[in-house]
């Protein structure tokens, strides 16, 4: 047990996974294979495991995805992580294959295969392009994957550990913004669940629902919040695809008040699938969204922070969905 | 044509010197007049050796220099600033020690007129370099560089997304890739528009693994798109040197595979950059299709930012910590400066006779000053509102503030 940071947890869980299968592969691009935290061994996997099965590639996000995918197909358990700067290439990959091919094999075909997906939405000045926080959305959209989330190192290495061990396609969306979060993490390897959204603090007054970058906002207004004698529950979904509609609903059946929080776009955000199957279930309840405009992000620091959701905002519209 | 009637003329002056086979052989080609314009690579075989810059005025000599001196001042100037001056709030992927191939291409290109006529170029995520090359008002740089509400695109591109369609400038692009194709898309509107308009890319070296590489040259050579492919290899991808990426020492040799010409250029000489450009840009012009022309260059500083770099002294020779494991070697990069695009220019003009050392002084003060005026010119600018982020999504209206709940 050690401080580790969320970047360092999934690494771990990478490097004993692949200890145990000696023919699981690892592609990458731009970031190194490395990860180091303080007072922990670092792991540097391109050197632990040889450049057969860990390769660093050219700019190919597509070769990325489908060569992954293509591993699983003929039974290797293989990852690969793709950053931010590439994040939305390999979309047929998965939108058309990854999601696809057991159904359309009629179960012949599995994918033992994990797709980290980096996402940024945390950087003022990244314009347009590199600090976008929409793809939650996308993935969580296509039939046939698992889409998963971390909001803590922790729960980084379960659900990886997880997501390696699942014999079915796992999109492990990775906040580029958490990497250097850090917490004690067991040395060991454990499981966390890829369907199970967790309760972060217990409340009567208000639920409020978000996922990966948007959690410590979330707990630093519930923070503020319960000072202020407001009652919160908290809730990680962790899990964006399948939605553990079972603990939303159970929140919401005691608190009649759900506020969802989003970096991704208003539109189709996760919060609005979370909140229309709370609705399906529960009667006499109030809603609120908080999302990031439908505008791409824009590199102006003034702009940028005053569209980005924070911590302000959902303590403004807490007070207003409870008064 | 007037860039062929000059062609047929060079090779009549030729002619003069040449011997009797030749000449004979040539006169051949002028009697066939309509040989030697539609099949200009016999003549190109047989005697112009593509040295283009032997034919272009003093005053456009000066102004490549000066180009390349303003962009090296500007670079050189923000890695000061991210170094040191708080005020300054972006990091920058600095593009010193690629000067002479941005400015060796537009220098062979039309960058003054309406939109609709003017050449267009596409530039990377290190966009210094082909913005001032292209004519970008270096103010206004500044001013979007630091994201000011009056910069070039009014606070909305920061480094990686800028844009000028005055000057044919489509844009900086921070995806590695996809430029390209679009890019190759401009030239087909060009192609089906039938003017004489051409369409660049400039793309990296680590481009060349895109599956948009593929594709642009497939289909500029299918279509004989008046496209032209700028590789820039500066040897890394980020950190990753570009033997992760390809297979060729020279990237230009997969142009072949496409029946394009392809060429390998000193991307540190700006003559022999724009050697080369002149005869894509009229092969382009002429409708015989694109060209892949890499150009062997150099980074001076890391990735990006200036980690590694000190105030004042050009080149990041430090550590970076963003690259980890794959850090360039320390004297590979001392090798490339003894070979920089700013001296050669200079000694080339200077040898030429074009200028002497006090005028070649005069010139890079002249830069110099231009570069400090338009940093002074953004320090007074206006921040951004914050409110109109909401604004510029379509061309009318603006989006709702969803983040307020």
């Amino acid at each position: 047990m050690a401080q580790k940071s969320f970047m360092y947890a999934v690494y771990e869980a990478v490097q004993h996974e692949m200890r145990q299968r000696k023919d699981m592969t690892w592609l990458f691009e731009l970031t190194p294979a490395v990860a180091s935290s303080p007072g922990v061994p670092v792991i540097n996997l391109e050197k632990e495991f040889g450049r057969t099965r860990v390769n660093n590639t050219g700019i190919d996000e597509m070769w990325m995805a489908g060569a992954t995918l293509g591993a699983g197909l003929v039974g290797t358990t293989a990852i690969t992580y793709i950053p931010y700067q590439g994040s939305q290439i390999p979309f047929e990959m998965l939108q058309n294959h990854a999601g696809k091919l057991h159904y359309m094999s009629g179960g012949d075909a599995t994918m033992p295969v994990v797709f980290i997906i980096e996402i940024s939405g945390q950087s003022p000045g990244f314009g347009g392009q590199h600090s976008d926080y929409e793809c939650d959305s996308y993935y969580a959209h296509i039939a046939g994957l698992k889409v998963v989330i971390a909001s803590t190192p922790y729960d980084a290495k379960g659900m990886m550990v997880s997501a390696i061990r699942d014999p079915n396609p796992v999109v492990y969306l990775f906040p580029a913004g958490l990497r250097q979060l850090s917490e004690e993490v067991p040395d060991d390897q454990y499981t966390v669940p890829l369907d199970k959204a967790v309760v972060r603090t217990i409340g009567n007054d208000l639920t409020i629902v978000s996922s990966g970058a948007g959690m410590p906002s979330v707990l630093d207004a519930a923070d503020q919040l319960q000072k202020a004698g407001m009652k919160v529950e908290a809730i990680d979904l962790r899990s964006l695809k399948p939605i553990d509609t079972e603990t939303l609903v159970a929140s919401v059946q005691k608190t009649k008040r759900l506020l969802t929080f989003d970096q991704s776009y208003y539109t189709l955000c996760p919060g609005a699938e979370v909140i229309a199957r709370v609705a399906e279930n529960v009667d006499g309840a109030r809603y609120k969204r908080i999302a990031f405009p439908d505008a791409p992000p824009p590199a102006s620091p003034e702009m940028f922070t005053w569209m980005r959701p924070n911590a302000g905002h959902i303590v403004a519209a807490a007070r207003k969905l409870v008064s | 044509m007037d860039n062929r009637d000059q062609f047929t003329r060079d090779v009549t002056d030729r002619m003069s010197s040449s011997s009797t086979t030749r000449r004979t052989l040539l006169k051949g080609f002028a009697a066939a007049g309509a040989a030697i314009s539609v099949s200009s690579k016999i003549a190109w075989a047989d005697g112009e050796i593509g040295y283009w810059a032997k034919d272009l005025p003093p005053e456009k000599l000066i102004d490549m220099y000066s180009t390349i001196l303003r962009i090296r001042w500007f670079d050189r100037t923000l890695a000061d600033k991210m170094l040191g001056d708080r005020s300054f709030r972006n990091l920058i992927h600095l593009y010193c020690g690629q000067e002479a191939v941005a400015t060796g291409v537009c220098a062979a290109l039309n960058n003054k007129g309406p939109f609709e006529e003017i050449d267009v170029i596409y530039g990377t995520h290190r966009p210094t370099g082909h913005a001032i090359a292209k004519g970008v008002d270096m103010k206004k740089l500044a001013a979007e560089y630091n994201f000011k509400a009056t910069g070039l695109n009014r606070g909305y591109a920061g480094e990686m997304h800028l844009a000028d369609k005055s000057v044919g400038y489509i844009g900086a692009d921070g995806i590695v890739g996809p430029a390209a194709v679009i890019a190759a898309g401009s030239a087909f509107a060009f192609r089906a528009r039938g003017n004489k308009q051409v369409a660049v890319v400039f793309g990296g070296d680590g481009t060349y693994a895109t599956a948009a590489f593929h594709s642009s040259m497939n289909n500029a050579s299918l279509l004989k798109l008046p496209f032209i492919y700028v590789l820039e290899n500066n040897l890394y991808h980020q950190f990753a040197h570009y033997s992760y990426s390809c297979p060729m020492k020279d990237i230009a040799t997969a142009a072949s595979m496409y029946r394009v010409p392809g060429y390998v250029v000193d991307g540190q000489d700006v003559m022999q950059v724009y050697n080369k450009m002149k005869d894509a840009v009229e092969r382009a012009r002429a409708g015989e299709g694109p060209t892949l022309i890499e150009a062997k260059t150099y980074r001076y500083y890391a990735h990006w930012g200036a980690p590694g770099a000190t105030v004042g002294q050009m080149g990041s020779f430090g550590y970076d910590p963003q690259a980890i494991t794959s850090w360039r070697p320390e004297r590979e990069l001392r090798d490339w400066l003894q070979r920089d695009p700013v001296d050669i220019c200079r000694n080339t003009l200077i040898s030429w006779g074009v200028i002497d050392q006090a005028k070649a002084s005069a010139i890079e003060a002249a830069a110099k000053q231009d570069v400090k005026d338009a940093f002074e010119w953004e320090a007074k600018q206006p921040l951004c509102k914050p409110e109109d982020g909401l604004k510029n999504v379509f061309v009318e209206g603006s989006v709702a503030a969803r983040q307020l709940g």
